[in-house]
């Protein structure tokens, strides 16, 4: 009983002694402060004010009303997601879409970035390098236009199936094939543009240890592997672990764009959702949407800071 | 810098003795419109049909044109904003967004104003049932705009139908399958029935043909039940999905954008559309102006006879199109103004000037008095009429009929107006149009799409019935018993009135 306030007064000086020395820091570095300060601003306007609408997933919004005059429901829309019958096929269509994402789309730029590493002809690798960014700057409605008209029924991909198959598939329309078609327009479009990133991790790589190993007689393989993968390892893993984040992640465009009443059944991921019931067809469940959406991005955060963990567990920097 | 300030005080003053003075500024009113040109430009000043507005009614019009793809979207987004436009168009009357934003007090209520046909003559002309479909919890909050009632039916190629023999128009639906069977058989490369990633209007008419009710149905007990519930729905889609089987219906019509529906049969690659009758005359009118063709090549069906003489019931559409609604960024001392312009655009003056615009500028007439498109020494006005008149009659209502000055009537125009009137009799209404369900109100839109989807999935042979039933259960469970629940209580409250 004694010892209580004597406890409570030294946490007192702690406290006071560390503000002490953050002042003190804060003088002292007073320019560095200053240069943070509009990163900061930033942050706190555009990313953590708008945060409010947040409350909304817990009230029967209504625009008119706005959000201070809108009912307030509690977890209503959460309960009533987890009680309608569709909301795993919701969720398992993310995570399947996410994961051949994954496992398809992620070492793309990777091999590709590794093969442009690989090239003699400087002057050949620019031209190449930079023929490889153009998809990403077409838009995915466009992307989806020219897929209708190859693959479509009138399509030169689809009579060329026909005949070499004797039967037609449905490239379009069936949903065993859908998620291939959205992992190939991805690939297609985004792989030339995510080796940037990789390709930079790559001209760290010291050359002295290229000439060390040809010294010592390993081959172009043995080289890649021991040489050029270790070094943009750290990369990878950066990477793998922000993928991680978005793994519920799908996007709706493209998914809306290719998306039909016959592969309705495959294309419904949470984003889709999301969409359809705030804006879309379904439109004006604003709250709805807004708690599966907060649902989403809490099961983001869960995931990087695991994802992040594994990293450190396995020895790699990770992101923080 | 004080002399400055002086000369910059004298200015403003100036300037707002000069609006004191010009007390007859026009009212200005801000409109929002689905724009079906938006790859034109709308001219907004110095446009003659927008002064011609002005000089009727003092109102200037500043209208805010967005594409109709996105209008829904646009409505949504339009609603949160706190610079509401001051009168809107809203293409889906029934939308979740717009009954609650009507409930919560977003939109006026213009119930009183629709009773006072001594100032708002035109307004109250409208049909009472019509009114009663569009209103909220008994109120009316907008003006709705005005279609035809029973539009949808059956038309195809004659002419192919002739060359692939047969010759009589089909008055059974044996015979309809007949015709249908033999336009698939005309040619590898084209299909018989014209469908696009938009069906739930043609299975509507096919299985109303059958006997299935309009979405919603009173059965023999007098309770509401969904139409796929009925015998009749599942012989429709067994109808389409053996047409599609044979060959009759392009596999890939999901993929195909309805904008792109008319030229399907433009281009020649299908022969039968089960559509808004209308089409079939403006299709006929097309083929006229742009291929040269003199003959009649099309033909309109009002009606088919069931096996025991009685007439089939068509789908009858609800008698409008979306409704004109009047926000809350108007004020109240202004709200009779607005409420009158609206009136006027429902009077001949205004039919005309927002459907057809200003004479000798986007419309002609021919010596009979006739309305023409274009003039008659043949200059192409296309752009002319698409800049001036774009989609102003978006923004037409029609309230009391049409009072514009028609176009001379092709044969098959002609003929579709008798159909229309002989057939008026058999159409058939949804009974749930103007009740209100809350789970429709919320998840209506979720719940359709299970069922069209399935149907959809069924004529393109990727479920089977066991598939197709599952379906109509998950719509069961997710909602639909308790929609029908909700539509049953305030079917027999309406009744009981």
């Amino acid at each position: 009983m004694i010892a209580q306030p004597n406890m409570a007064l030294t946490h007192r000086q702690k406290h006071g002694a560390y503000r002490r020395k953050l002042m003190q820091d804060i003088k002292r570095d007073k320019w560095l402060y200053l240069l943070m300060l509009p990163g900061l601003v930033y942050f706190v306007l555009f990313k953590y004010l708008p945060m409010y609408g947040i409350v909304i997933s817990f009230e029967n919004y209504v625009p008119f009303t706005g959000v201070a005059g809108s009912e307030w429901v509690g977890l209503k829309w959460f309960k009533y997601f987890f009680s309608s019958p569709s909301w795993s096929r919701y969720l398992t269509n993310t995570l399947i879409l996410s994961l051949m994402n994954i496992v398809f789309y992620f070492p793309a730029p990777i091999i590709l970035a590794l093969l442009l590493n690989e090239m003699r002809s400087l002057r050949y690798k620019k031209v190449l390098q930079t023929l490889l960014y153009v998809p990403h700057f077409i838009s995915i409605v466009i992307v989806v236009s020219i897929t209708f008209v190859i693959f479509g029924s009138s399509g030169i991909v689809y009579k060329l199936t026909e005949q070499l198959l004797g039967h037609p598939i449905k490239y379009l329309s069936d949903p065993g094939v859908f998620r291939w078609m959205i992992i190939g327009q991805t690939i297609w479009k985004e792989t030339g543009w995510g080796t940037i990133i990789f390709l930079a991790a790559l001209t760290n790589v010291d050359v002295q240890l290229y000439e060390a190993a040809m010294m010592d007689g390993a081959n172009r393989f043995q080289r890649l592997w021991h040489i050029t993968l270790p070094a943009i390892r750290s990369t990878i893993v950066l990477m793998l672990v922000l993928r991680m984040g978005s793994v519920l992640d799908t996007g709706y465009d493209h998914l809306i764009l290719m998306a039909n009443p016959l592969n309705r059944t495959v294309s419904q991921t949470l984003d889709v959702f999301v969409y359809d019931q705030g804006l879309g067809k379904s439109g004006g469940n604003y709250s709805y949407a807004a708690a599966v959406g907060l649902m989403k991005s809490v099961v983001s955060v869960i995931m990087v800071v695991g994802s992040n963990k594994i990293a450190h567990a396995l020895g790699e920097q990770g992101l923080y | 810098m004080k002399k400055l300030l002086t000369l910059i005080l004298a200015v403003a003053l100036a300037l707002s003795m000069v609006t004191i003075a010009s007390a007859e500024e026009p009212f200005v009113l801000t409109v929002m419109l689905p724009d079906f040109y938006s790859t034109e430009d709308f001219q907004t000043e110095g446009n003659p049909v927008l002064d011609a507005i002005e000089t009727a009614t003092g109102v200037k019009l500043e209208i805010n044109f967005v594409a109709n793809s996105t209008y829904g979207e646009a409505v949504a987004t339009t609603l949160t904003d706190s610079n509401m436009p001051m009168v809107m168009a809203v293409t889906d009357a029934r939308a979740t967004n717009i009954i609650n934003s009507a409930r919560a007090g977003a939109f006026w209520d213009l119930t009183d104003y629709i009773a006072d046909a001594e100032n708002y003559p035109y307004l109250a002309q409208g049909d009472p049932a019509v009114y009663n479909n569009i209103s909220v919890d008994g109120r009316i909050y907008g003006i709705f705009r005005s279609r035809a009632y029973p539009r949808a039916g059956i038309y195809y190629r004659s002419d192919i139908a002739k060359e692939v023999g047969i010759e009589k128009e089909p008055e059974t639906i044996e015979e309809l399958t007949a015709l249908a069977e033999a336009l698939a058989g005309y040619s590898d490369d084209t299909y018989a029935l014209n469908m696009c990633s938009y069906t739930d209007g043609t299975i509507n008419v096919i299985t109303c043909a059958f006997g299935a009710p309009n979405v919603w149905g009173v059965n023999a007990d007098g309770d509401i039940y969904p139409a796929h519930e009925d015998p009749a729905y599942l012989e429709g889609l067994n109808w389409l999905r053996h047409l599609y089987e044979i060959g009759g219906i392009d596999p890939d019509f999901v993929t195909i954008d309805s904008t792109n529906w008319d030229n399907i049969e433009r281009t020649g690659k299908a022969f039968m559309r089960f559509d808004c009758l209308d089409n079939g005359y403006r299709q006929q009118e097309w083929f006229e102006t742009n291929e040269g063709v003199t003959d009649q090549i099309f033909e309109i069906i009002g009606g088919l006879k069931k096996e025991d003489g009685s007439i089939t019931l068509w789908p009858q559409n609800p008698g409008f199109a979306g409704e004109i609604m009047v926000t809350k960024a108007v004020s109240e001392a202004d709200l009779p103004k607005v409420v009158k312009f609206l009136d006027w655009c429902n009077g001949p003056e205004g039919q005309m000037l927002l459907n057809w615009g200003v004479e000798g500028v986007t419309y002609w007439l021919d010596a009979d008095g006739y309305r023409l498109a274009a003039p008659e020494d043949g200059t192409d006005v296309t752009a002319q009429v698409h800049l001036i008149q774009h989609s102003l009659n978006q923004l037409g209502m029609n309230v009391p009929g049409d009072l514009t000055i028609t176009e001379k009537r092709t044969p098959l125009r002609a003929e579709y107006n008798e159909i229309n009137a002989e057939f008026a009799q058999y159409a058939q209404v949804n009974p749930c149009f103007p009740l209100i369900s809350e789970t429709n109100v919320a998840f209506g839109a979720t719940l359709t799409q299970i069922i069209s989807d399935a149907a959809v999935q069924y004529i393109a042979h990727q479920i089977d019935e066991d598939g197709l039933r599952a379906a109509w259960q998950q719509w069961t469970d997710e909602g639909g018993a308790l929609m029908t629940q909700e539509y049953n209580e305030a079917y027999h409250a309406a009744q009981a009135e």
